[in-house]
């Protein structure tokens, strides 16, 4: 394990999409908000502190919620960018050092096959997962500093309506499982793009989708069964994280009113039944095959 | 003394091409060994199972260990440049550096970063190796190499595609740089006449089969050059030269094992160059 920090960085300096991403989307994102906010002053004059004060949002707990929808929006821009760069940088990973022939480089240091592989595995999962986590976090901040201008400039009380108002260390928490969860629940595929990725001669994106797409069509001719299918495209659907989701209860007005309960996503959040969920070992089990594959096509292969 | 690579019966076939046949060899500690060969001669698969990339029949050993089965502690005190093996691209010098530092336990920081001092890669610490001329590469590579404490260095055409003074610099700084009586090297290369003064000993391979190994010293016992004209020269050829071909309208015959005091008499001797004997080996043993 001595050498994974050393790999790891590695991997950050060669991927530099790796952070360039989830920058570029936190800048995205905070501009956009911005931009609505001046827009919203710009052509409707009535909105003013309307969207933060009483008037319309009935009161603190729905106010929260308002924004933790809003958060919940964002991060959501975020977890679709970061499976985007996941399934690039998996598929690059083992494929460029042999493309560009340093994969000779590499393997005459004294790390071995599986080490290299397994930095790129833990790479995938947890530091692609944390880097957006970070930017989640510092667009939140920002877009709440850039709220703080607005409602002041207003004349608002900032402190109350807008800081106030959410829940900051549930949302990050919340992001943080949801993000770092999602990594793990999905980590079948990125098993499978590893192994493509240290397979394949040429085309890693095509070689790694042709057979998602080939196999259902297969089964549904053979079989007239769409197992395959599900399991592979609508396994993103199936995490087994969260309580039933009532987005009814969720905006109930009767609890809002009252302000009974503060809005929390982590209370959503079933950690212990995730771990607990069958099917989330039999897709780490299966991630970790693929991977043991990667590591024997990297050891044995002849590249002459 | 004891052998630090030591070959018995080692084959290697691809499908039904049988790249090395059946070969045997010893390389002893402290010795510069140049490995030469024709293209295709199965050279670069010989240094591949030497460097445990690719597996072997028969028996092979290098520092004692199976280089394909134990190939993380061979990396420990083994390195090698190859025209392949190519630095990545993307990375900056002192990344580098740091990986280097961070993954080998015989690197020496301080050393690489002072033989780069003297290297025009000094002053392009943050670049990267793509924005580097190919002599730098190469620079930075022997640089690394160098302060890596490794008892086996394996060159692989190394100098492939540099002018002839990097090349000349190169041969140069492996010398003073590198190599001392603890330390080993392998080399294959096909400019043969660049190395062939910092070799000690010698090997021909052909067709996957060593046809010469033997040191420089006694390369120079048995074999020698003859240059003579008329009717010598028709003497000198029932005395059986491995080769002959014409220089400025004299003979030049190659003899091995030869009666020097009978020669003698014939014309002038000379120490064949290995160039001249590489080609005689090959095509005697390929007629």
């Amino acid at each position: 394990m001595g050498h994974q920090l050393a790999l790891i960085r590695r991997e950050i300096w060669e991927h530099r999409a790796i952070y360039v991403t989830p920058i570029a989307i936190a800048v995205i994102v905070s501009l956009i908000s911005l931009a609505g906010m001046v827009t919203v002053s710009a052509f409707d004059k009535e909105v003013h502190l309307a969207l933060f004060s009483a008037s319309n949002i009935a009161g603190d707990a729905e106010r929260q919620a308002a924004l933790t929808v809003f958060f919940l929006g964002t991060s959501w821009v975020f977890l679709f960018a970061l499976a985007i760069l996941t399934t690039f940088y998996c598929l690059d990973s083992l494929y460029a050092e042999r493309k560009d022939k340093s994969i000779l480089f590499w393997r005459s240091l004294p790390v071995t096959d599986a080490e290299t592989v397994v930095s790129k595995l833990l790479t995938a999962v947890f530091v692609l997962p944390l880097f957006t986590v970070a930017a989640i976090i510092v667009t939140h901040l920002v877009n709440l500093v850039i709220t703080t201008g607005w409602v002041m400039a207003k004349g608002g009380n900032a402190a109350h309506l807008v800081w106030g108002s959410v829940t900051l260390f549930d949302n990050w928490a919340a992001a943080l499982v949801v993000t770092l969860a999602s990594a793990i629940w999905m980590s079948p595929l990125i098993g499978w793009f590893l192994f493509v990725s240290a397979f394949t001669k040429r085309a890693p994106l095509l070689m790694a989708f042709m057979p998602l797409i080939i196999i259902p069509i297969i089964e549904w001719i053979f079989f007239r069964t769409k197992l395959f299918a599900s399991a592979v495209f609508g396994r993103g659907e199936m995490i087994p994280l969260f309580r039933e989701m009532d987005f009814e209860r969720f905006f109930d007005e009767d609890r809002m009113m009252v302000n009974e309960e503060v809005v929390s996503l982590l209370s959503h959040i079933d950690v212990g039944g995730f771990l607990l969920s069958p099917s989330v070992w039999v897709g780490v089990i299966v991630c970790g095959l693929f991977a043991t594959a990667a590591i024997y096509v990297r050891r044995y292969r002849d590249e002459s | 003394m004891t052998s630090l690579v030591s070959a018995r019966g080692v084959s290697k076939h691809y499908g039904k091409v049988c790249a090395v046949d059946n070969v045997s060899f010893d390389i002893e500690n402290g010795r510069i060994m140049g490995l030469i060969g024709p293209n295709g001669a199965g050279k670069t698969t010989l240094l591949k199972a030497v460097l445990g990339l690719t597996d072997c029949d028969g028996d092979l050993s290098v520092l004692g260990l199976n280089p394909f089965r134990q190939r993380k502690e061979l990396m420990q005190n083994i390195c090698f440049i190859a025209d392949v093996a190519v630095l990545p691209r993307w990375i900056r010098v002192s990344q580098l550096l740091d990986f280097v530092e961070s993954t080998h336990p015989n690197f020496s920081r301080e050393k690489a970063e002072g033989l780069l001092a003297k290297t025009k890669v000094a002053s392009r610490r943050n670049s990267r190796v793509r924005e580097l001329s190919k002599g730098m590469v190469t620079q930075l590579h022997l640089s690394i190499i160098a302060a890596i404490d490794a008892r086996l260095l394996v060159l692989d055409e190394p100098t492939l595609g540099l002018d002839i003074i990097f090349r000349k610099e190169f041969y140069a700084n492996l010398l003073s740089d590198y190599f001392d009586e603890e330390r080993t090297i392998l080399v294959t290369t096909h400019q043969v006449e660049e190395i062939e003064n910092i070799l000690t000993d010698i090997m021909f391979i052909n067709e996957g089969r060593i046809i010469l190994d033997t040191s420089m010293d006694s390369l120079g016992e048995d074999y020698v050059e003859l240059l003579t004209a008329g009717e010598k020269a028709d003497e000198a050829r029932r005395a059986g030269p491995i080769s002959e071909r014409d220089v400025f309208g004299k003979k030049v015959m190659l003899f091995e094992k030869p009666d020097r005091a009978r020669l003698e008499q014939l014309g002038e001797l000379h120490t064949p160059s290995v160039a001249d004997l590489f080609v005689a080996k090959v095509k005697g043993a390929s007629a």
